[in-house]
């Protein structure tokens, strides 16, 4: 009866088919046993979930899909088929039961869509459920928590890549939808580029990226997603509210009242089977949890997607955010503000730093088309504007940059499977720099810098093997002439076992200079900060083994060992001229980082999950034989999460151990620095389309900072209200 | 649970837990002083050519130019003194050990490292509780040296050679 049925669903399906141009995927979705499940099917650009009997149907660009089918309880699964336009097939799946869910698919390790086990480096997942949970409020705080991922006064570092630069120059690449995102003039990542409400989720990628991604992916690359604009009419609004918690010592009260926080943003979507869009609007107001740490942002983001035909499909998106906020530069010690008797006061400025603030305009925009010619290629072009502007109080600087990008990539999946695959392509930008603080020496002027690069990179199946090799070629060249050319090739193998997979790779990567790190002309701490324009780009090799898998049907383990040799690494240096010292970035330095990165998560029973995740830092600046400043030996996260009915609870606790060095050590190696504990609490609930979650980060109020003078968030307490329609 | 986890698994990520979550008392506290702390109390008129004055230890005597810039702190930490006239907490970040002068530098407008001699001055130094005519030494270990009080005198102030062997003219 059933066969009966689905032949003339087939039929009808066949000739809605061939109507439209497009392909029909249709099936049956059960366990085991053969019990229906309303699991969700996704391949393509499309999704749906089965109905009650476990039937799905799904409209589909024809040629080769990928198609992953999910249900809670049972282990994904991820099947391959070919349809063709005006054609149907019908393929049903049946679902293994399982606790923890396998092989996510991913976007960024390899720029096309792959398994997370056919990844030659290190990827960490922040999933969509991972940001529900947490309710977060920013970009960088969803990150944060990602294994192998450690913020530093806003900072990001993975495994150590970073450290701390004061914001000039990030060893760490973000993207946007593939999109480049960091500043044009500084290098350095505004994570308040993209509303949080329009990220699904993010991928890092750990270890040297340069191979596909060029100068920044020294240490690593995250790649934000932004969520699917799905058929039919959805909205979404969230307000959130919250209090800081006061310092926990008298001699440290700053204020006679409670700081707040509070916030709205709204999103709007409709969507058809050939044009879709989305808005998102926003705004957050923040006392601050120190003294002149006020802060008002406004941000709005939106998309449009056009389907004209199977296979293809053309995206326009673009983000702005206004935030103004005031500065904190470091807390106050004896001479610099009364300090009431104290040696220092972490919740006071320092006098000198009064009336700091900035004023920060940021925003992109992107088209991106994406063409499926055949089942065996695919091809995107893309173009950006990146624009960043910032005007800053005392000291008195400001900056405008704007970053053209444009890609033209192509993916060959040699005879139409997964045993070889191509990627090729070319990435050009242009950036644009006006300023008066990177611009000719402390007088407003020009900079442009130019990078074209080629890449390619290729994979291929030899019996259980997987072997990637391939290259990319920067050439940066700086107000018209010719500066570097970086050539960054990278290898890797991937193999599945009865012990996990295995997978290692050795890449090389590079960061050039930032306009900001060759021109800067400002003071800090005291201290004139003169530019260095013959500065160099800085490179590392990064080699990395590491292993992947389930241990037991409720845990599963991710482990590697990494290893990066980085040369002419730029760092602020005191030099002496004329007597006078200032401070200039000069290329300094040999380092080794190297150390343990590893994860399990376990899932006990279904409504219960829990990761423990630890990195081991060995780091070694081999020129002045000590070890690299602002990177935490040990650094230990912890995870759990319950759920009952509509409610859940979870927690958070992260240890990072005391940092061992800090830059200008000679300014502020005497200042108290202890290991940082954190705990962070949260419960929700949900009905329906209204949710709640009551957050409290810092939970013990733990009094700690990372980089100098720099008191990071006290306890915060905050309820989030959304309502999804 | 599932039948086959190891108890032991749960029972070491709660004791992780657990000892991370017990050791949570160690943050920053409230620290009255932190290596030389005390109180200067200023006498004189301030001189017009006043660039600042700086509070700087020694942990042996300078004797001679040539070790006329060994103190601690080292230069980019020093703090300017508050020259408001009022008594003023004063807080030193040096290393531990034993500084046999702990005192006041006058730096004149126009200093640079090549005109030191004429344009540094003592104008004021800890002194011995016990003979107040010589320089009382301070020991940090272990903790701070608190209540380091003295007077910044700009009525009296002395040259760096006026401590050299043998002293200026």
């Amino acid at each position: 009866m059933r066969l009966l049925i689905f032949l003339g669903l087939a039929g009808t399906l066949v000739d809605t088919a061939g109507a439209q141009g497009t392909a029909v995927l249709y099936g049956v979705v059960t366990d085991t046993l053969g019990a229906p499940l309303r699991a969700t099917v996704r391949a393509g650009d499309g999704e749906t979930a089965a109905d009650a009997q476990g039937r799905y149907r799904l409209h589909l660009a024809p040629g080769r899909v990928a198609v992953r089918v999910n249900h809670l309880g049972f282990a994904a699964l991820v099947d391959t088929v070919v349809v063709v336009a005006g054609d149907s097939l019908e393929r049903d799946y049946h679902l293994q039961a399982a606790v923890v869910e396998l092989q996510p698919t991913i976007v960024t390790a390899a720029k096309h869509s792959q398994l997370l086990d056919q990844s030659v480096t290190s990827v960490a997942l922040v999933s969509d459920t991972d940001l529900a949970r947490r309710a977060v409020s920013t970009v960088d705080e969803a990150v944060n928590k990602a294994p192998g991922v450690l913020f530093l006064s806003g900072q990001v570092n993975i495994r150590g890549s970073s450290g701390f630069v004061e914001g000039l120059g990030s060893r760490v690449l973000l993207l946007v939808d593939g999109v480049p995102a960091n500043q044009g003039d500084r290098g350095g990542i505004d994570w308040d580029m993209v509303p949080v409400a329009d990220v699904d989720h993010a991928e890092v990628v750990k270890g040297a990226g340069s191979a596909l991604y060029g100068s920044a992916a020294l240490g690593g690359v995250v790649n934000l997603i932004t969520h699917d604009i799905p058929v039919g009419f959805h909205g979404r609004l969230r307000a959130t509210g919250g209090a800081y918690a006061n310092p926990p010592y008298d001699a440290w009260q700053f204020r006679d009242y409670t700081g707040g926080l509070g916030g709205v943003d709204a999103t709007g979507s409709y969507g058809t089977e050939t044009l879709r869009g989305s808005l998102t609007l926003g705004g957050r107001h923040s006392d601050g949890y120190r003294e002149q740490d006020r802060s008002n942002q406004w941000e709005t983001a939106g998309r449009a997607q056009w389907l004209p035909a199977p296979g293809t499909r053309v995206t326009a998106s673009g983000a702005w955010t206004s935030h103004q906020y005031q500065n904190f530069p470091t807390w106050c010690v004896p001479g610099a503000c009364d300090t009431r008797g104290q040696a220092f006061q972490p919740f006071m400025i320092d006098n000198s730093g009064r009336g700091s603030y900035t004023r920060s305009n940021k925003g992109y925009v992107a088209a991106t088309l994406d063409r499926t010619s055949s089942p065996s290629f695919a091809w995107q072009v893309r173009g950006s504007w990146l624009r960043t502007h910032f005007t800053d109080a005392n000291p008195d600087d400001w900056s405008v940059a704007n970053r053209l990008g444009a890609e033209l990539r192509g993916v060959l999946h040699a005879g139409g499977g997964d045993d070889r695959v191509f990627t090729v392509g070319v990435e050009a930008g242009h950036t644009g720099v006006t300023s008066d603080i990177f611009g000719d020496s402390g007088h407003v002027g020009d900079r442009t810098e130019i990078e074209i690069a080629p890449f390619l990179e290729a994979e291929q199946r030899l019996g259980r093997l997987r072997v990637t090799a391939g290259a990319r070629l920067d050439h940066v060249s700086v107000d018209g002439s010719g500066r570097a050319t970086v050539p960054s090739p990278r290898i890797g193998a991937v193999l599945p076992s009865a012990f996990g997979t295995w997978r290692a790779s050795a890449g090389r990567g590079f960061r050039a200079p930032t306009l900001a790190e060759r021109f800067v002309t400002t003071r800090a701490f005291g201290f004139q900060v003169v530019p260095n324009p013959g500065l160099r780009p800085e490179t590392a090799w990064s080699f990395e083994i590491g292993n992947s898998g389930a241990f037991a049907s409720w845990g599963r383990v991710d482990a590697a060992l990494f290893w990066t040799e980085a040369r002419e690494l730029m760092e602020p240096t005191f030099i002496v001229v004329d007597t006078t010292p200032e401070i200039q970035i000069r290329n300094v330095s040999r380092a080794r980082l190297r150390g343990l990165d590893a994860s399990i998560v376990v899932t006990p029973v279904p409504a219960l999950s829990a990761t423990i995740a630890y990195v081991y830092l060995d780091t070694r600046d081999l020129t002045r034989d000590t070890v690299l400043s602002f990177r935490p030996r040990h650094v230990l996260t912890l995870s759990s999460d319950y759920r009952w009915r509509s409610l859940s609870v979870g927690a958070d606790f992260r240890y990072t151990s005391r940092i061992e060095r800090i830059e200008l050590e000679e300014i502020f190696g005497q200042d108290p620095r202890v290991a940082a504990r954190v705990l962070d609490l949260r419960a929700g609930w949900q009905q329906g389309p209204l949710s709640a979650r009551i957050l409290v980060t810092n939970a013990l109020n733990y009094i700690y900072n990372f980089v100098p003078r720099t008191l990071e968030p006290v306890r915060t307490i905050s309820v989030v209200a959304t309502w999804t329609y | 649970m599932i039948a086959g986890m190891p108890s032991r698994v749960a029972r070491a990520a709660l004791a992780a837990a657990a000892a991370a979550l017990l050791a949570c008392d160690e943050g920053l506290h409230p620290i009255t002083c932190s290596g030389i702390c005390g109180t200067v109390t200023f006498a004189g008129a301030v001189p017009e050519s006043t660039q600042a004055v700086y509070i700087v230890a020694y942990h042996t005597f300078p004797r001679s130019r040539d070790s006329l810039f060994n103190f601690q702190p080292p230069l980019p930490s020093l703090h300017a003194l508050p020259l408001g006239g009022v008594p003023t907490l004063y807080n030193i970040p040096v290393e531990p050990g034993r500084y046999e002068w702990v005192l006041a530098v006058w730096v004149k407008q126009g200093f640079n490292l090549t005109n030191a001699d004429s344009t540094l001055r003592e104008t004021g130094y800890y002194r011995d509780p016990a003979d107040t005519s010589q320089p009382g030494a301070v020991t940090v270990a272990g903790g701070p040296a608190d209540t380091i009080n003295f007077i910044v005198d700009f009525a009296h102030m002395h040259p760096p050679c006026h401590y050299y062997n043998p002293p200026c003219p």
